[in-house]
């Protein structure tokens, strides 16, 4: 197996909503590749469509009111998308598996926790139980559960928050999948904690060569964890970039906006945060403009009616960015 | 595991060890009674109860033994009282947790249904059913058990809503589980607890019910004894011959204090959010 061999591609994925207020695009035309061992970041603000992304890709959207309209999911050269939902079961878990944001309600309360580490095996390898309880025991002791053979049969109340999300990656990681999807997976725990859970995620994805897909909205996370970047707004992914060129060099006025309302320490406190002004856009029915416009300092007539060609920039890995400012020649 | 959680709970305990004396009093009754259950005795009616005579509970108004009578009554009353409540808690859990998991035009039906069983009263239905059905002890049964499904229905129903949405079941879907694997091994051991409190009512209504219909000549027809018909028989004579009645009455009480007990600790073995906090 090939290092840098590319194990997911996905093409022009759009994800729509049926509400009563019309149609909502939640994820509209987003495209980006995953190399084995990588780790990407996708970035953005609650409702850019981040984690209604990754769930469409697994073919986890409720439908109705959710529908998958366009788009290619390219993993091991099949798409997932056209699979039937039998095949696509085969792929969940085993090859592609997921950690949710909040360890408190992902897991089941009356279940002990070796069975539900030992879930993916038992669906996959079709183990029996005894042989599915070592390796759920074998999973607690490496996610660094102290006496796991006696933790095994407690219950998800009996541990702490940051224990379950270490639960919880024990789970996605019980079948060794080739791709880790994280939703947040930090969000919910406090600061000491989540250094510890992103220190597991890394090294446990770097010791088996898992690919990881960051969902985050916290920068810091993104720094810390992610070889790429992808920046998300209403749907649509309007810069990409690996991950120092995005921080020392942010293209994209969104990405700027983001990187500035960090707080930092090294300002007096007296000084105002900066926060992008105005609101995200309301995605029922949004024309076809740049949909920050309204947000843009640097909003141009263009901006108003057309949304920007995505254009490749320069730098050492692929980086593109969509805006207006960027397309040397303009139509 | 949980076999011995549930060998320590006192609760349980005592509730297992009520529900098998009245199984050891079936047994007893197959082979031995103190009188025959049916032999009528003129010259004792309504005696009351005394060492001397050997009716310990005394006689009914046709000079039967109301001890005997109990006791080969406990079986029917017991096979009355756990199949219907099976058949209603097996039938209406199964329409209730796929209805509500699935939701949409199935669940929709589904429950208009449901509802339209519920709008009559359950005596009512049960006596429409046994109309049709005709009458025999397994008619019973059935009638008792249709009056339970709608009611487990629902009940599941709403637990299964209230739960579907929740993480663990996208987390369970994420691990590559099917609809039925999520549903059996996901949603039904959540919905437990009030499915055993649901349980251990109707194990208890279901005697009353079938008492109720023997009251309307319906249910188990004279002269074999049911604890329904023994009561319904008594009503008349409680101010004269209390003893037709409390015994009878007793019986009942016990029994269903035993399912009670059984299903409170059961719902205290099985569900592990309550074991500690007692």
């Amino acid at each position: 197996m090939q290092d840098n061999e590319e194990i997911l591609r996905v093409e022009g994925l759009c994800t729509q909503f049926r509400t009563e207020q019309g149609l909502v695009k939640a994820v509209d035309g987003i495209s980006f590749e995953l190399r084995r061992g990588q780790t990407l970041g996708i970035v953005g603000e609650s409702g850019s469509g981040k984690s209604v992304a990754n769930l469409s890709m697994l073919r986890l959207i409720q439908t109705p009111p959710g529908r998958v309209t366009a788009g290619k999911v390219l993993f091991d050269g099949k798409d997932l998308l056209t699979l039937s939902e039998e095949e696509v079961r085969a792929y969940r878990g085993r090859n592609i598996a997921m950690i949710f944001q909040d360890p408190l309600t992902s897991l089941n309360p009356v279940l002990p926790i070796w069975l539900q580490i030992a879930e993916a095996i038992e669906l996959h390898h079709k183990l029996k139980r005894p042989a599915a309880k070592v390796k759920a025991v074998e999973m607690l002791k490496a996610i660094g559960i102290p006496d796991p053979e006696r933790r095994a049969y407690d219950y998800p109340h009996q541990f702490s928050g940051g224990m379950r999300q270490r639960v919880m990656i024990a789970m996605a990681l019980s079948c060794d999948p080739d791709i880790l999807i994280a939703d947040e997976p930090t969000t919910a725990l406090d600061v000491t904690i989540q250094a510890q859970i992103l220190d597991l995620i890394r090294g446990l994805s770097r010791e088996r060569r898992t690919a990881v897909i960051m969902i985050t909205h916290d920068l810091g996370v993104v720094a810390g964890m992610c070889d790429e970047v992808c920046v998300l707004y209403a749907g649509r992914i309007v810069e990409r970039a690996p991950v120092d060129e995005l921080f020392y060099e942010p293209r994209h006025p969104y990405t700027r906006g983001l990187l500035d309302s960090i707080p930092r320490l090294d300002r007096s406190s007296a000084e105002r945060l900066y926060s992008i002004p105005g609101s995200p856009p309301d995605l029922v029915d949004l024309p076809d403009c740049c949909p920050f416009h309204p947000r843009c300092s640097h909003a141009m007539e263009i901006c108003r009616h057309t949304y920007p060609p995505e254009t490749a920039e320069a730098g050492r890995g692929n980086r593109t960015v969509s805006c207006w400012l960027h397309v040397k020649e303009r139509a | 595991m949980n076999a011995s959680r549930f060998t320590k709970n006192p609760i349980a305990m005592t509730g297992l060890a009520i529900v098998l004396f009245y199984v050891a009093i079936i047994l007893v009754s197959l082979v031995w009674l103190p009188f025959d259950p049916v032999a009528m005795d003129m010259d004792l009616l309504l005696d009351p109860p005394s060492f001397k005579t050997g009716h310990l509970f005394g006689t009914d108004e046709f000079g039967r033994d109301i001890l005997s009578r109990i006791m080969s009554g406990c079986a029917v009353s017991l096979i009355i009282s756990l199949g219907a409540t099976a058949l209603g808690a097996v039938a209406g859990t199964l329409l209730g947790i796929w209805a509500g998991f699935l939701g949409g035009r199935w669940d929709h039906w589904l429950m208009r249904v449901a509802d339209v069983l519920f709008s009559f009263p359950s005596l009512l239905l049960a006596i429409f059913v046994m109309a049709i059905l005709g009458e025999r002890t397994y008619n019973v049964v059935i009638a008792i058990g249709i009056v339970y499904i709608p009611q487990f229905a629902r009940i599941s129903r709403g637990a299964i809503l209230s739960l579907k949405n929740q993480e663990f079941v996208r987390a369970a879907f994420s691990n590559g589980a099917g609809k039925s694997y999520v549903l059996f091994r996901h949603l039904l051991p959540n919905i437990l607890v009030p499915l055993i409190v649901q349980v251990s009512l109707s194990l208890s209504v279901a005697i009353l019910l079938e008492s109720a219909l023997s009251f309307l000549g319906l249910g188990i027809q004279p002269p074999a004894p049911s604890w329904g018909n023994m009561l319904s028989a008594a009503r008349k004579l409680m101010m004269i011959a209390p003893w037709t009645a409390v015994y009878p009455g007793l019986a009942i009480v016990f029994l269903v204090l035993g399912f009670n007990l059984l299903g409170d600790g059961l719902r205290d073995v099985l569900d592990p959010r309550l074991r500690n906090a007692r």
